[in-house]
């Protein structure tokens, strides 16, 4: 035994399941933000055209285009070649998912030109509007195909994933939509605190859901899964993703709704925590990212 | 053609040598290591046995690195090795985080210090840039020695057969572990030993169809491979043992104690 391990070190991170490192450790934290930064972006946008809130368009479309976009590139480990990721968008959702960033900033841009400026251009601006609400739902949803796509990662191979990560990033889009109707009259703030109920009873039951799912898919999932619930990640899940993201925000809006009114800094406080609570949900989602062991261990 | 590697694990020896030729072959930076060794420990009645399986890029037929790289940086060339364009990378990882089989590396700069940090690059080093240079920010592998392999060819030389025209792991094995040839040429050495010895391929589940097949006749072989259904690889480990006792058979070491 002694004379095994004096001239041999055992490897056995890819012997038991490892975690991948490259998308969440150092400059993978530009990505982890970078993802999340999508859905919130997308989410908000989509959530605007809705409520008719320039003021949220652009706000979404800044997150979803200038800083997601900013994110991507300067993670990238040669920035300057940033445009040939849109080259094979056949098979890879990285080059789709770029496709759509793009394709998004351009549209949304001249949507939120037009309907600022030239206000009587109702056709041209119900067009525009179809177009960007498109581009911006699949801005929000096209990282959870990236990481669906891998499938030696359990944890990730399930196709609830860019429905989880659409409907974190609504969420996220109606919180950041019920602070601007503080400031912004157009938004109707009844309605928009009711999408943050329904989508946090709706998250609450997905995160729920997928976890029970990842639980039964392969020992990796199911390693992902107690990561989250009783390992290391454990602090993050319980702290950031279940209490801030969905606990808090789900007291002040039920107490808004039986009370009839909360103060503005309780309903900031809330959208905070619900923010939070989205980007800590990437931060989990990525961090306990689990491989197949490439040599199962014999127990 | 397509070229593929059999690795006869009753006969690795867990020597590191095929590590260290690539490494030399190829200049690599420090941190990186194309082929590995996978080792573990098993406690048995009498101690712990090290078993190890020798890695590296399996050239799949059907590569997940090939599809979800976003900039057309990784080709599969006609012989079936999968080649990353250094020049057309733009260092997204992708390829990393989808290989099932772990065997990219991205080159960060941050995590090589050169040789002796703090220091200019040694003679060695400076010839290494010159002769292979790694991109920083980019993702590499091994690639099979395709330059031995193209150059070889170039002479009329036989890849597996040529030392010219074969990998460079291949060629140092000392205990002839590693074969290397034509995977479509039924008659080749690795077709044969494949068919012979019911050689079977890590994970075929993930349908990838790896180029570098693993055979163990020593123990009487695995039951059935060539992508067999329903089984997955670790129905295959019960039969491997690259163990001590395999190592002292193959050097005729039987009486001589390992200390």
């Amino acid at each position: 035994m002694q004379t095994s391990r004096q001239w041999m070190i055992t490897h056995d991170w890819m012997v038991k399941g490892n975690r991948q490192t490259e998308w969440i450790n150092g400059r993978g934290i530009l990505l982890w933000l970078a993802f999340y930064a999508g859905g919130l972006g997308g989410g908000l946008y989509v959530v605007s055209l809705f409520f008719n809130s320039i003021w949220g368009m652009a706000i979404g479309w800044f997150i979803a285009a200038a800083l997601k976009g900013a994110f991507h590139f300067i993670y990238l480990g040669k920035p300057a070649r940033f445009w040939r990721l849109v080259m094979h968008p056949q098979t890879s959702w990285l080059s789709r998912g770029l496709l759509f960033v793009i394709l998004f900033t351009a549209f949304g841009f001249i949507q939120i030109m037009v309907s600022w400026f030239w206000t009587d251009q109702t056709v041209t601006i119900l067009i525009l509007k179809i177009i960007s609400g498109i581009l911006a739902f699949s801005v929000a949803t096209y990282t959870g195909f990236v990481l669906n796509n891998i499938k030696s990662v359990p944890f990730w191979d399930l196709s609830l994933l860019p429905v989880l990560f659409v409907a974190c990033g609504i969420l996220g889009g109606f919180g950041v939509t019920v602070a601007i109707s503080l400031f912004s009259p157009e938004v109707n703030i009844v309605a928009a605190e009711m999408g943050v109920r329904a989508l946090l009873i709706i998250n609450a039951v997905l995160i729920a859901v997928y976890l029970l799912r990842a639980a039964r898919k392969e020992a990796a999932g199911r390693q992902s899964v107690l990561l989250q619930i009783r390992g290391g990640l454990s602090p993050v899940f319980w702290g950031c993703v279940v209490a801030l993201g969905v606990v808090i925000p789900a007291v002040i809006t039920v107490y808004s709704l039986f009370s009839g009114e909360v103060t503005s800094a309780v309903l900031l406080s809330g959208v905070a925590c619900e923010i939070v609570g989205g980007v800590m949900l990437r931060y989990c989602v990525l961090k306990s990212g689990i491989y197949n062991p490439l040599i199962p261990k014999k127990s | 053609m397509r070229w593929g590697m059999v690795i006869n694990l009753s006969r690795c020896v867990r020597c590191h040598a095929c590590v260290a030729a690539c490494r030399i072959e190829h200049f690599l930076p420090l941190y990186v290591n194309w082929p590995r060794l996978i080792a573990w420990e098993q406690e048995t009645k009498t101690g712990v046995n090290v078993t190890t399986i020798p890695v590296r890029c399996n050239q799949c037929k059907k590569a997940p690195c090939l599809d979800v790289c976003p900039a057309g940086a990784t080709t599969q060339r006609d012989d079936g090795i999968v080649v990353v364009d250094q020049k057309k990378c733009a260092g997204c990882r992708y390829c990393v985080v989808a290989c099932p089989y772990q065997n990219r590396t991205f080159l960060s700069k941050d995590k090589n210090p050169g040789y002796f940090a703090g220091y200019a690059p040694t003679g060695f080093e400076k010839k290494g840039m010159e002769l292979y240079p790694h991109q920083w920010g980019t993702t590499e592998k091994c690639n099979f020695c395709a330059e031995r392999i193209d150059s070889g060819l170039s002479k009329g030389l036989k890849p597996g057969l040529d030392w010219e025209a074969t990998p460079a792991c291949v060629n140092t094995c000392q205990a002839k572990a590693l074969i290397f040839g034509d995977l479509d040429d039924s008659e080749s050495q690795v077709s044969r030993l494949i068919r012979e010895n019911h050689g079977f391929q890590l994970r075929p589940e993930y349908d990838t169809d790896p180029a570098v097949y693993y055979i163990d006749p020593g123990i009487g072989g695995a039951i059935s491979n060539l992508a067999p259904e329903n089984t997955t690889t670790g129905y295959h480990i019960r039969h491997l043992s690259t163990v001590d006792e395999d190592a002292r058979k193959i050097f005729s070491l039987e009486n001589v104690e390992v200390s």
